[in-house]
C-alpha cells in the first residue's frame, strides 16, 4: 500500500521526469547521429566532457550561464573532433566511440586531480537559473521551472518535425539510408553527416550539463552509463522520436520505482531491485516491440 | 542538329581504359541506342556525360557549349537526367520522398507535401505511371521502382534522358509499357539515350545506334541501315558466338524426378499458387515463362525446400538439388568473398579449407568456364554480371546434382556470356539432369525448353510441347508468340491442353 501511494504521488512523477531528461536528451543525440548514418556510442563521453566543462567554467567564471554556453561549445568542439575521425578519416565508428569514452573518462579524472587536488570530485558550484515564478508550485515546481526539462519535452516535437517535415531532415535521413542515392541527386553526403554529429554533440552536452547542474558538483563516474542507456532507448524506440520518448519514460519509471523500493525497504535483495528497470525493459521489448531496423547505411563510412 | 558531341573521350581506371578516344554525336530529339557487351564502357561514358566521373581526355559539348561538369548537379542543371543501371532509391522512404529529395519544394521551413503531390500526380496521370506516392519503395516491384526513377527525371524537367539498361529488369509486357513512355518523350521533343543488350529492342526503337567494344567506338548506323547480324558481330568482335547446333539430347533412361500436383499456397491471405501442376523429367528442360511475381519464386522455394506451408502433393525423388537464384547478388553469393570462397562454401565432404584449396577451387572454375576477373582473390562484387553468373552456375553444376533450377539465368548478362550459359544448361540436360528453367525472357524459354508452361496468377494456364512451338513458319510463329503473350497477362480464357 505504502509503495502504491508513493508511486501515484507527484513527487514520484517529478522523480521520473528528472531521471527521464538525460536519457531522452542522450537518445535524441544518438538518433540524429544515426539517422545520418554515423553510429555514435560516444554519447557517454560527450556527456562526461560537457558536464565537466560546465563545472569548470561555472567555477572559474562564477556564472552558471557562462558555464552553460562554454559547456555547449565544448560538446560541439568534441563532436567536431569525433567527425574528423569518423567522417573525414573514416575510422571505424565503434572503435572511435569506445576510444572517445575512455579518453573522456581519463581526461576528467586527470583534470579533477590536477585542478582541485581531489581524487574524485570538484568543489560545489551553482545550478542553472530557473523560471522563477514556476518554482514554487508544490512538488513539481522544480521540474516545471527547469529550462532543460521543458526543452526535452519540446524535443519530442522538435525532433519529429525536423526529421520528418523539413528539407533538412529529409536529406539527413537520405544520407543515413542510401548515401549513393543522395549523392546522385546532388546532396552533400559528408556535410549532412557532419550536421548529424554536431546536433548529436549539442544534445548530449545538454544532458551532461543538466546532470552537473542538478548535482552542483562534478564527481568522477557521475554519468554512470546513462549515455549507453540512451542508446538502448533509441534502439527500443526504433529511431523514432515518439517511441524513443516512450522508451525513456519506461526506463525512468522503473528506475524511480527501484529507488522507491530501496527507500521503503523490502525483503528483496537490493541487487535484484537494481536489475528491475533493465529486466522489465527487456521483457517489454520481447513482448511488444517487433524487429527493429536501423537506418540502412548506419555505421558504414562514406 | 547535334545536341551532344563526344570528342575524343578517354577515361582510365588505373591501368584499365574504360573509354578509349570515343568520338560521336547525338541528334536532338532522337532515340539513340548505345550497345556493347558488359564492360564495354557504356555506363562509364554515360556517367561522364552525367558528371559522375570526369574524363581524362577529350571534351563533351552540350547544345553547342562545352560541358564541364564537376558533379551530377551541374548535369541536372543542364536538364540532363539519368536512370542508373542500379536504382538510386531509398528503400525506407516513400515514393514522394524519393522523388523530391534534393529538389524539395518548401513553404517556410516545412516541406510542402501537398504541392509536390499535386505536381507529381499530374505526371503520373499524364504518363500512365500508376504509382501511389505514399507507398514505401520496399513495397514496390522492380518495374514500379523504375517508374519512380522515371518520375524523378520528370520532376526535374530533364530533356536529355539517359537510360542505362532499363529493360534488363522488365518482363516483355513491361517493356512495351516502357517503350510507350519513350515514344511520348520523343513526341515531347526530349532526346533519349538508351543502353541495352537486347538487339530486338534496338531494332524496334532506335533511330541511331553506336556500338562500344572494349572502350572503343567501333560501329555506328542509323535505323534504315540497321542489320542485326552485322550489329551483333560488331558487338562481340572477333570471338564467334557459339551456336547451339550441337546435339544435346539425353539418351539414357527416362523418368520423372519431381512432380508437383495441386499445389496451393497462401501468402498474406492471398493465393499465390492455385492448383499448380508440373512434372520434371530426367534429361528434359521444363520452362516456366510468365510475368514476374505470378508465383515463380514460390514454386522454386517449394522445390528447393525453403517453403513448407503449402498444401498438395510434392514428390521429389532426389535430395540433390541445385539452384541458380534470380537475384545473384543477394541470394547467389557472398559478394565480399572471393570466387574460390564462394565455390567452396557449398562443397560437401570438404576435409579442410585453406588458402590452397580455395585457390584450387577458384582456378578449376576460372579455367573450365573462362571466367574473367581482375585477379584470383578479388571479391565477387568486382566481377562483371556475366562473370558472376558463370561462377554461380559453375558452382551449382559442379555439385553434380540431379535436379537443377535456373531462375532468370541470363538476366543482365551480355550476348557472349548468355550463349555460354545456355550451352552450359544444355550440357546438363544431355547428362540426364532434370532442369527447371524460370525466365521472363520468352526467347530464352523457346530456345532451351523441351516443354514449357505459362504461369499466370500462380497457375500453369497452358503447356506447350516442343513440336508445338518449334516452328519454322514466321507467321505461325508470330501467332504463337501473340497467344503466349496474352496467356502471360491472363487475357484469354483458353484451356490447358
Ligand atoms: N569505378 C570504377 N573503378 C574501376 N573500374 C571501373 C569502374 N567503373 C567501371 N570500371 C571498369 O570499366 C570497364 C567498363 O565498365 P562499364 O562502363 O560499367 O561497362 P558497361 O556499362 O559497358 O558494362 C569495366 O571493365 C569495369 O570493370
Ligand atoms: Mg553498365
Amino acid at each position: 500500500m505504502d509503495l502504491i501511494s508513493q508511486i501515484i504521488s507527484l513527487t514520484f512523477l517529478a522523480q521520473v521526469l528528472r531521471l527521464f531528461t538525460p536519457y531522452f536528451l542522450g537518445a535524441n543525440a544518438a538518433n540524429f547521429s544515426e539517422r545520418s548514418g554515423v553510429v555514435n556510442i560516444a554519447i557517454e563521453g560527450f556527456m562526461i566532457i560537457s558536464a565537466m566543462g560546465y563545472a569548470l567554467f561555472t567555477i572559474f567564471s562564477g556564472s552558471a550561464v557562462v558555464g552553460f554556453f562554454s559547456a555547449i561549445l565544448v560538446g560541439i568542439l568534441f563532436s567536431l573532433l569525433f567527425s574528423l575521425f569518423v567522417i573525414k578519416l573514416k575510422i571505424n565508428q565503434i572503435v572511435a566511440g569506445v576510444g572517445f569514452n575512455l579518453l573522456m573518462a581519463g581526461l576528467v579524472k586527470f583534470l579533477i586531480i590536477f585542478l582541485f587536488q581531489s581524487s574524485s570530485n570538484t568543489p560545489r558550484f551553482d545550478s542553472l537559473p530557473n523560471i522563477y515564478f514556476l518554482e514554487n508550485i508544490p512538488f513539481i515546481g522544480k521540474v516545471l521551472s527547469d529550462y532543460i526539462i521543458l526543452f526535452s519535452f519540446a524535443l519530442i516535437f522538435i525532433s519529429n518535425f525536423v526529421l520528418f517535415k523539413t528539407k533538412f531532415g529529409l536529406r539527413l535521413r537520405s544520407v543515413g539510408e542510401n548515401p549513393e542515392a543522395g549523392e546522385s541527386l546532388g546532396i552533400k553526403v559528408r556535410l549532412y553527416k557532419l550536421y548529424g554529429v554536431i546536433i548529436c554533440g549539442f544534445l548530449a552536452s545538454l544532458g551532461g550539463i543538466w546532470l552537473a547542474s542538478n548535482q552542483n558538483s562534478f564527481s568522477d563516474g557521475m554519468i554512470a552509463g546513462r549515455g549507453y542507456i540512451a542508446i538502448a532507448a533509441m534502439i527500443i524506440g526504433k529511431w523514432k522520436p515518439v517511441n524513443i520518448f516512450v522508451a525513456c519514460i519506461m526506463f525512468a519509471f522503473f528506475e524511480a520505482l527501484e529507488i522507491s523500493l530501496q527507500i521503503s525497504g523490502t525483503f528483496i535483495p537490493s541487487q535484484i531491485v537494481q536489475m528491475l528497470p533493465y529486466l522489465i525493459t527487456i521483457l517489454v521489448l520481447i513482448g511488444f516491440i517487433g524487429k527493429t531496423k536501423p537506418p540502412a547505411a548506419d555505421g558504414i563510412p562514406y | 542538329m547535334n545536341i551532344i558531341e563526344f570528342k575524343n573521350i578517354t577515361k582510365k581506371f588505373g591501368n584499365l581504359t574504360a573509354n578509349d578516344n570515343v568520338t560521336f554525336s547525338i541528334k536532338k530529339n532522337s532515340v539513340h541506342c548505345i550497345v556493347g557487351e558488359n564492360g564495354a564502357g557504356k555506363s562509364t561514358l554515360m556517367k561522364i556525360l552525367f558528371g559522375v566521373y570526369r574524363q581524362d581526355e577529350g571534351i563533351i559539348t552540350i547544345k553547342g557549349k562545352e560541358a564541364d561538369f564537376s558533379s551530377p548537379l551541374d548535369a541536372i542543371d543542364c536538364r540532363i537526367g539519368m536512370l542508373h543501371q542500379h536504382f538510386m532509391l531509398i528503400e525506407d522512404f516513400t515514393v514522394l520522398e524519393n522523388v523530391i529529395l534534393g529538389s524539395e519544394i518548401t513553404r517556410n521551413i516545412k516541406l510542402d507535401f501537398d504541392k509536390s503531390e499535386k505536381i507529381l500526380n499530374e505526371y503520373i496521370e499524364k504518363y500512365n505511371l500508376d504509382l501511389s506516392l505514399d507507398k514505401k519503395i520496399s513495397e514496390l516491384s522492380i518495374s514500379e521502382q523504375q517508374k519512380v526513377e522515371i518520375l524523378k527525371l520528370l520532376y526535374r524537367n530533364s530533356d536529355i534522358i539517359i537510360f542505362d539498361e532499363p529493360t534488363a529488369v522488365l518482363s516483355p509486357i513491361e517493356v512495351i509499357e516502357f517503350f510507350k513512355i519513350i515514344y511520348q518523350f520523343k513526341i515531347e521533343g526530349k532526346t533519349i539515350i538508351l543502353i541495352t543488350h537486347k538487339l530486338n529492342e534496338v531494332k524496334e526503337i532506335s533511330e541511331y545506334v553506336s556500338v562500344l567494344r572494349r572502350g572503343k567506338l567501333v560501329y555506328e548506323t542509323d535505323a534504315e541501315n540497321l542489320d542485326i547480324k552485322i550489329l551483333s558481330k560488331e558487338i562481340v568482335g572477333d570471338v564467334d558466338v557459339k551456336n547451339d547446333s550441337g546435339n544435346y539430347e539425353y539418351e539414357g533412361e527416362p523418368g520423372v524426378l519431381a512432380e508437383l500436383k495441386n499445389i496451393n499456397l497462401k501468402k498474406n491471405k492471398l493465393n499465390v499458387l492455385n492448383n499448380f501442376d508440373i512434372k520434371l523429367k530426367k534429361g528434359e528442360i521444363y520452362g516456366i515463362c510468365g510475368v514476374e511475381g505470378n508465383g515463380q519464386n514460390e514454386v522454386i522455394d517449394i522445390l528447393y525446400g525453403l517453403n513448407k506451408n503449402f498444401t498438395g502433393d510434392l514428390n521429389i525423388h532426389t535430395k540433390k538439388i541445385s539452384l541458380v537464384p534470380d537475384d545473384r547478388i543477394k541470394k547467389g553469393m557472398i559478394k565480399e568473398f572471393s570466387v574460390g570462397e564462394n565455390i567452396i562454401i557449398k562443397k560437401k565432404n570438404l576435409k579442410s579449407v585453406n588458402s590452397k584449396s580455395i585457390l584450387k577451387a577458384a582456378n578449376d572454375v576460372i579455367i573450365k568456364y573462362d571466367v574473367r576477373l581482375p585477379e584470383v582473390n578479388a571479391p565477387m562484387e568486382s566481377l562483371s554480371g556475366g562473370n558472376q553468373q558463370k561462377v554461380i552456375i559453375a558452382r551449382e553444376v559442379e555439385l553434380d546434382n540431379d535436379l537443377l533450377i535456373f531462375s532468370h539465368p541470363t538476366r543482365g548478362v551480355d550476348i557472349a556470356a548468355s550463349s555460354f550459359i545456355h550451352s552450359m544448361i544444355l550440357e546438363q540436360k544431355k547428362k540426364g539432369k532434370a532442369i527447371l528453367l524460370v525466365s521472363s525472357d520468352l526467347d530464352e524459354i523457346l530456345k532451351l525448353s523441351d516443354r514449357f508452361g505459362v504461369i499466370n496468377k500462380g497457375c500453369i494456364v497452358a503447356e506447350f510441347e516442343k513440336n508445338q512451338f518449334n516452328l519454322q513458319d514466321e507467321t505461325e510463329k508470330t501467332i504463337l508468340l501473340e497467344s503466349i503473350g496474352k496467356l502471360m497477362i491472363g487475357i484469354t480464357g483458353e484451356q490447358k491442353n
